[in-house]
This record gives structure tokens, C-alpha cells and sequence, in this order.
């Protein structure tokens, strides 16, 4: 493999871009990367940061598993089918299939095959209702196993499992029994690694949750558009929320100038959230780009303020609608002693009592 | 009946009545239904005062009596919440004035005054009254507004006593609540003209009194119609006026929801009545509009004759009653805490987390809030444990939920509180001007006095000087004080009425 041979060479760090581009051979390489998935990581990688900068201890354990299994499955037609095959049935496949989908192979050297791939992790065996089934085990998963301890491993196979959610070090705690020191020096050591990462959650802010290296935090993790740096940015929303309950207004108040009946004036007004997103898109208040739905939460929250109505149109999208409430002013809110915070303790002896109020002295000579 | 109610209750019993009745109204609230001789022994005040108090109180139908197991004896109960409808007298007023013009005004306002009276004492009362304020009446024209106030049921006859017992039992059957006396207009006349004396008034014994049922249905349309003509416009508000009044003719006032009412009934009023030709021009559009309000009040009932409607009169007062609460946790706690509290509203139950994802407000705030409305009991919380995990931590949910009717009984007392606390304060800032006050009523008297005896100008103008610059300047403030406590009262009464509809329907 010229690209991992290449790369073992290189000393320094060398960026993803940098490596690629230098040498011919190298996007030849590349193009067998993809047959082995490895590529899709390290374009993955490489389309979106492309200034990242790979440790190399990461890239020489990443490509040390990769060089043992790319070398067979180039080597072989055979094999390589197999690994088709193995991989179009991510729910496993036993001997059936595989007379179905390779005819032309002898038997003897499907065993050798499949002998071959499973000493090398990259199938695994099982049994299902008592015939044997081989499933494609992604090598990607499997590297981590290189030069890890086994302590490593079920701590990053736990950590795995929560995908994009991430695990909190309690809960990995329990899951491994692991005591606290031992699980701390694991979890130093797959994160220098880089492995896995550490973020911060935004549920509460001291509570650390881990992940694979690789993987985008969930909205739930990070809070999605309206959160920076783990903070709620409430007067972002609360902008959002005044301009979409604005364009809301502006667009019955149209409707009424245009006239035509009261239907007319209300079939007028409803909005979609696609209009909205377009008016606060054009407004350029926001530095994030927001989705639809995160615009569809920004119009609940004034539905939830009683200046909007939200209803379900024919073709199941939302439409809202400024409306008007019921009930004017009401009378006990006009009053200090409707809004007052210490009416609790109010009586008509102690020092909170009607005759000495402040509140209502304030309020008869305002 | 609570505390707070009850001090009301005496604050206006006081206020209306002196601290004699005040004591006997009182000692009913706190200990109920109760004889003559219970009152005497533990109010300590003679006999004649107690007899006295309890003769005005149930003139005014403020206290109800039956007979005790010994016949001779009857036990009195008292009606604080017929009392607390004192506060409302200048409303009723108010109400028929604009309906009835000033005659039945005045009708209304003699029987508040006095409780009950004969349909003759009345009316003479009333053309007295109009003489002195020099308008044009005459005894028919007096007794035709009585007798549309009658028919409208603004008026009910008061029961009577079928027989002589030592404590009568009274009654009236349902048939004779509404119908008004003979009465001629001449003896009438002639008693006017003081030709005849007072005791040959034709309806002796017939006693009227108010109806106020009548009165409390004619505020709860109000309010339906204003709601209405504020959530769409005006047509739409005439639309459910007309509504409203078509539904009487099919269904009991009080009812949960009307039968249905025909859409071409409505239509053909708004065709005659020519004031609102929007709504005519676009009839269909309106009831298509106000049917598919998300407040669903107003329903479709059926395709018969062009359409018929129904309105829902205890769905709408319990959105009323919705809308009211989340009003004041509005102005008390800000519009964070409104929008949780509606989020809690439309999820029925709901997780913390959820309240702060779906409000889009920060976690800590969001805690904050919603266990600040938890604290106030405006938010119930409901746990859950899941008892049957071995291991790890036990698991609980947290849900949030409102109890509406619980919210609406807590602001209703909140609002009896914040009554007795205007009227307390009311009642401080006379004590503490008192000096001021009297001194100005005796100028007042002295000055009219020698007005009426035909003193000059300048004599006048010298007493009316004897309250000073200063002192006229706190007269002033005094009294725009208190007609600012006044409204106010009146204006929490609106409030209260509300949320005793919404009680009432429940």
C-alpha cells in the first residue's frame, strides 16, 4: 500500500489535503480506500476541515488496521466479492447466500476466505436458527482495538454504543465497573488518542459527556442554533420571537387593507414557516443559519404567548395566524394588589397591611 | 367562605349598614344558621338592636329565615353572597339606564334601595322624583316602563305568606312571578295629586323586589358579545348578540349550551335592523369565520333550514376563566412565566425538560419559573416512581400539570382579599381626613342653609372661604383618591363575576 507506506514515512503531521495532492500514486490509493470504507472517514474528514491537522499516532493506528485488510481484498477477485457481498447484507448472511452470489467459487476456497476475514475481525460468526451466519464487521469500529489495552476497548465499545448522544463518566462507570482513577487514565488515553472527545452538554453545564472522535453532537447535546458556548441565547430568541409575531401582524394587516370578507382577510394572513424563514432570512438579524424547523419552534413560542394560532393545513404543514385574545384588560390586574408578589402576607394587622401599603400608595398618587 | 370572604362581607355590611348589623351579619358568617336567643348570647348586644338589625337585613334579602322543630322559633341564615352583590348596585343601574332610559333607572334604583316596595308606592315615587328633576311623566307612561321591566324579568314578585303561623312560611308559585297587577291609572292619579290617601293603593300586599338572575344573564352575554367583537370585529359581535338572543327563545338561560339556532332567523334581523350591512354583505364569510375560531364556541349543529348553530355557553367561561388566569400570571410574573404556563395548559402534562426545549427559554430560567408558578399553586406537579428497579438510581418523573377549577377558586379569593384591602384603604383615607371631610360637609350645610334663606353673595362666599387653599388642595386629592378606589372595586367585581360564572357552570 503506497499511501500507508507513504505515511509511515512522514514524520511531521501532515494535513489531509497536503498528503493527497502530493503524489499521483496517491489518489490511486485513495480510490482503494474507498472500497474498504476508510475513505469515507477521511473524506469525511477531509471535505469538511479541510485545514484539520491528524495526530500521526491517530493515522498510523487508523492505517495499521486498514493495511492488513486492503491488502487481501485487492489481491483477490474472490474475496473481494465476498466482502460485496458481506457488505449489502448488514444484517448477516450465511453459506446460501454465498453459493447464490458467487456460483463460480469452489467451496474450499470460500472457506479459506471467510477463514482469512474472520481471523482478521472482518467478519464475524453467528449462529441464527441453527445455520451459521457471517456479518460484516466495519473495520473503522475496529480500530480502536489496535493499540489499546483491553480496558480501552470496553470502555470505547461503551462509548460507541451512545452514538451521537454521548455518555456520561458516571454512567460509564457503571457500565464497565471500572473504578474512578483507572477509568480516568483510560479515558486520557483514548482521548490523546483522539478517539473519542469530550463536549460539553448543554442540559447542565458541568456534566461532560463522550463520544466517538468522529461524530456530530447531537442538537440535544449542544442545543442546536439557539445555544453558543453551551449559554441559551434567550435575547436571540426573544428577537426572533418579536420579528416573527411582527411579520405575522404585517400580514393580516395587509390582508385586512386589502379587503374582500372576513374569509378572504383570513385565509389571507396564515403564514407558513417557509414564509417566515424567508422574512427573517431577508432581515439578516441571525449570523447562524436556522432551519425550518428551528423556525417552527420560534412560532410555537409566540402561539405559546397567545399572539398566534397554529393550525394544521390540508397538506400536513403548519400555518399560523395572528389572532386577538378574548377578555380585555382585566380588572384585578389593574389593581397593585392583583400583581402583588407578597399578597401572601398581607392582613390587616402586621407590617404588610393595606393601610400602610406602599404599593398602593404609589399607585393613588401616581 | 372563607376568611377574606367574610371580612369583606362585614366591611360591606358595615359600610352600609352601621357596626350594629355588622356584628349580627358577622356572628351569622362565622357560625351559620343560627336563632334569635344564639345571637343575643354571644354578640351580648339587647334584644331590640338584634331584632332590629336582623328586620333590615332580611328587607334587604340579605338573610333568610325557616322555622326551628318548635314552630314558634325561626333560625337565620345569612347570604354573603347576595351581600357582595351590593357592590354591584351602581352596574345594575347602569345596565337598565342604557337599556331602559332613565325611568327604569330610577325604578331599579328605588327597589335596591328598599328591597322590596308595591308596584304603586313606585311608581309615585319615581314621578316624584322626575317632578323634582322637572322632566316631562305621567303615571301611564311610568307604568308601562314598570311593567316592560316585569316582563323582562328584570322584576320578580316577592313570595308571601299563605298563612297566619308565628313564622311564616313563604312562597310563590312559579306562574305568578310575572305578572303585573291591575292597577288604575286614576286612583294612581288622584293619590298624586294628594286627593286620595296612601292606603288606597289597589296592589296592597304585592311586593316587588330584583331579579338579579336576570341581570347576571345579561353581564354574561356582555361579556361573550365583547369577547367576541375584540377577537374579530364588530360584526362578528353583533353576529353572536343576535345569536344570543335568538337562543332564549329555544332554550333555558342557564343552560351548558343553547339549542340549535337557525342562521336565516339571524340573517333576516340583521336584513331588518340595516345598522351593520358589512355583516350582511358578508354573512356566510362571518359564520364560516367565527365557526372555525380555534376557540370552537360556536358550532354547526346541523344543515336544517339553511344551518343552525349552537353556542356553548360553559366552554366559552371556561376559556374565560383560562384566559383570565393566564392574564395574571402575566402581569405578576412576566411573559416567560405566562408562556410556561400555557405550555403546561396545552400539554396537559408535562416533563421539565420538555417545558424548557418547547419554550425556548434558558434551563435555569425555565426551572426557576415554573417552580416559582409551582410555589404560587398556579402549576400542580404529579410524580412518578418507577418502584421496580434493582439497581442504579431509583427514577422519577416530574410532570407538571394545572388544576383549573383549584386556580380559579385561589384567584377568586385573591380577589375578595384585594377588595377588602381597597375598601380597607378606602376606609383609612376618610378616617385619617376625617377633620377635613366634616369640617367641609358642615360649610357645605351652613352655606346652603343660608342660601336657601336668601342671604347675599358676598356672606356666602365668606363661610365658603373658611376652608382654606391647603385644605381644599387635600379635598381635592381625597376625593380623586377614592373615586379611583371606587372604580377600581368595580372593576375587580367584573373580575370576580367572571370567575363565579365559570364556578357556576362547573
Amino acid at each position: 500500500m503506497f499511501t500507508t507506506r507513504f505515511l509511515y514515512g512522514v514524520q511531521e503531521q501532515p494535513s489531509l489535503q497536503h498528503l493527497f495532492a502530493k503524489t499521483r500514486a496517491g489518489w490511486q490509493s485513495l480510490l482503494l480506500l474507498v472500497k474498504n470504507q476508510l475513505l469515507c472517514r477521511l473524506s469525511k474528514n477531509y471535505l469538511t476541515t479541510l485545514s484539520h491537522v491528524f495526530l500521526f499516532s491517530t493515522f498510523k493506528n487508523l492505517l495499521k488496521g486498514m493495511s492488513e485488510e486492503t491488502k487481501p481484498s485487492v489481491s483477490s477477485p474472490n474475496e473481494e466479492a465476498l466482502l460485496d457481498l458481506a457488505k449489502s447484507q448488514p444484517e448477516g448472511f450465511n453459506n446460501d447466500d454465498i453459493k447464490q452470489n458467487l456460483p463460480n467459487v469452489p467451496i474450499t476456497e470460500v472457506t479459506g476466505i471467510i477463514n482469512k476475514y474472520l481471523k482478521n475481525g472482518t467478519l464475524e460468526v453467528f449462529k441464527m436458527k441453527n445455520s451459521l451466519f457471517y456479518k460484516y464487521k466495519d473495520p473503522l469500529k475496529k480500530s480502536d482495538v489496535k493499540g489499546a489495552d483491553s480496558e480501552e476497548k470496553v470502555v470505547y465499545k461503551i462509548i460507541e454504543e451512545s452514538g451521537n448522544k454521548g455518555i456520561w463518566i458516571r454512567d460509564i462507570r457503571f457500565k464497565s465497573n471500572l473504578n474512578t482513577t483507572q477509568l480516568n487514565k483510560v479515558l486520557k488515553s483514548l482521548e490523546t488518542k483522539k478517539f473519542i472527545k469530550a463536549v460539553k452538554s448543554v442540559a447542565a453545564s458541568k456534566k461532560k459527556v463522550y463520544m466517538c472522535y468522529d461524530l456530530e453532537p447531537d442538537s440535544s447535546v449542544t442545543g442546536g442554533a439557539w445555544y453558543q458556548d453551551q449559554d441559551f441565547e434567550s435575547e436571540f430568541v426573544d428577537v426572533l420571537s418579536q420579528q416573527c409575531h411582527r411579520f405575522l401582524a404585517q400580514k393580516w394587516e395587509d390582508a385586512s387593507k386589502q379587503g374582500g370578507g372576513p374569509l378572504l382577510i383570513r385565509n389571507r394572513s396564515y403564514a407558513t414557516a417557509t414564509d417566515v424563514h424567508k422574512f427573517i432570512s431577508e432581515l439578516g438579524i441571525s449570523k447562524v443559519t436556522l432551519s425550518i424547523d428551528d423556525i417552527e419552534s420560534i412560532l410555537y413560542t409566540v402561539v405559546l404567548d397567545n399572539n398566534a394560532e397554529r393550525i394544521v393545513a390540508a397538506n400536513g404543514s403548519n400555518l399560523y395566524k395572528i389572532v386577538n385574545r378574548f377578555l380585555p384588560s382585566l380588572g384585578i390586574v389593574k389593581t397593585t394588589c392583583g400583581i402583588c408578589p407578597i399578597a401572601n402576607r398581607c392582613a390587616s394587622t402586621g407590617s404588610v397591611n393595606p393601610k400602610s401599603c406602599t404599593y398602593l400608595t404609589d399607585w393613588i398618587n401616581y | 367562605m372563607s376568611t377574606v370572604f367574610g371580612k369583606v362581607v362585614k366591611l360591606i355590611l358595615l359600610e352600609r349598614f352601621g357596626p350594629v348589623v355588622e356584628q349580627v351579619g358577622s356572628y351569622l358568617f362565622q357560625y351559620g344558621t343560627n336563632p334569635l336567643l344564639y345571637i343575643m348570647k354571644y354578640t351580648e348586644l339587647p334584644l331590640s338592636k338584634i331584632k332590629e338589625s336582623l328586620c333590615i337585613l332580611i328587607k334587604y334579602n340579605l338573610v333568610t329565615f325557616v322555622t326551628n322543630k318548635n314552630e314558634n322559633l325561626a333560625n337565620y341564615t345569612l347570604k354573603p353572597d347576595r351581600i357582595l352583590l351590593m357592590l354591584r348596585y351602581p352596574k345594575y343601574n347602569n345596565l337598565i339606564k342604557k337599556k331602559f332610559g332613565d325611568e327604569s333607572e330610577m325604578i331599579i334604583e328605588e327597589v335596591l334601595q328598599r328591597g322590596y316596595w308595591t308596584a304603586s308606592e313606585l311608581i309615585l315615587k319615581v314621578i316624584e322624583r322626575l317632578k323634582k328633576n322637572e322632566q316631562a311623566t305621567s303615571v301611564s307612561l311610568v307604568k308601562d316602563k314598570f311593567k316592560s321591566l316585569v316582563v323582562a324579568k328584570y322584576l320578580v314578585r316577592m313570595p308571601y305568606p299563605k298563612d297566619d303561623k308565628p313564622v311564616p312560611d313563604l312562597q310563590i308559585q312559579d306562574n305568578e312571578l310575572y305578572i303585573f297587577p291591575d292597577i288604575d291609572n286614576k286612583i294612581l292619579a288622584q293619590i298624586n295629586a294628594g286627593a286620595e290617601s296612601m292606603d288606597k293603593i289597589p296592589d296592597k300586599g304585592i311586593y316587588w323586589t330584583i331579579n338579579f338572575d336576570r341581570f347576571h344573564q345579561d353581564m354574561r352575554d356582555k361579556i361573550i358579545v365583547t369577547a367576541f367583537t375584540k377577537k374579530i370585529d364588530d360584526n362578528a359581535g353583533k353576529f353572536v348578540e343576535l345569536l344570543l338572543r335568538q337562543m332564549y327563545i329555544r332554550t333555558m338561560p342557564w343552560a351548558d349550551s343553547s339549542n340549535p339556532v337557525p342562521i336565516l332567523e339571524i340573517k333576516d334581523i340583521i336584513r331588518k335592523q340595516e345598522t351593520h350591512k358589512q355583516l350582511l354583505a358578508f354573512f356566510d364569510q362571518y359564520v364560516n369565520v367565527i365557526e372555525q375560531d380555534n376557540s370552537n364556541l360556536i358550532r354547526k349543529a346541523g344543515e336544517a333550514s339553511g344551518g343552525s348553530f349552537q353556542i356553548f355557553m360553559k366552554e366559552a367561561f371556561i376559556q374565560f376563566a383560562w384566559e383570565t388566569i393566564e392574564q395574571i400570571v402575566l402581569e405578576k410574573y412576566d411573559s416567560k412565566a405566562a408562556r410556561i404556563f400555557r405550555l403546561v395548559k396545552s400539554k396537559k402534562h408535562i416533563e421539565p425538560d420538555q417545558i424548557q426545549k418547547l419554550a425556548m427559554i434558558p434551563a435555569k430560567e425555565a426551572k426557576r419559573l415554573s417552580y416559582l408558578l409551582l410555589e404560587e399553586n398556579f402549576l400542580q406537579i404529579q410524580e412518578l416512581k418507577k418502584s421496580n428497579t434493582n439497581n442504579g438510581p431509583n427514577k422519577t418523573f416530574t410532570l407538571f400539570h394545572i388544576n383549573l377549577e383549584q386556580v380559579v377558586r385561589m384567584t377568586l379569593e385573591h380577589c375578595y382579599k384585594t377588595l377588602f384591602n381597597i375598601m380597607t384603604r378606602k376606609n383609612h383615607e376618610k378616617e385619617i381626613n376625617k377633620r377635613i371631610i366634616v369640617k367641609k360637609q358642615r360649610v357645605d350645610t351652613i352655606a346652603m342653609d343660608m342660601r336657601e334663606k336668601g342671604a347675599e353673595e358676598g356672606q356666602i362666599s365668606d363661610i365658603e372661604e373658611m376652608i382654606t387653599p391647603p385644605e381644599r388642595e387635600i379635598l381635592e386629592r381625597i376625593d380623586i383618591t377614592l373615586k379611583k378606589l371606587n372604580t377600581v372595586e368595580l372593576e375587580v367585581d367584573e373580575t370576580i363575576f367572571l370567575l363565579q360564572i365559570y364556578l357556576m357552570y362547573q
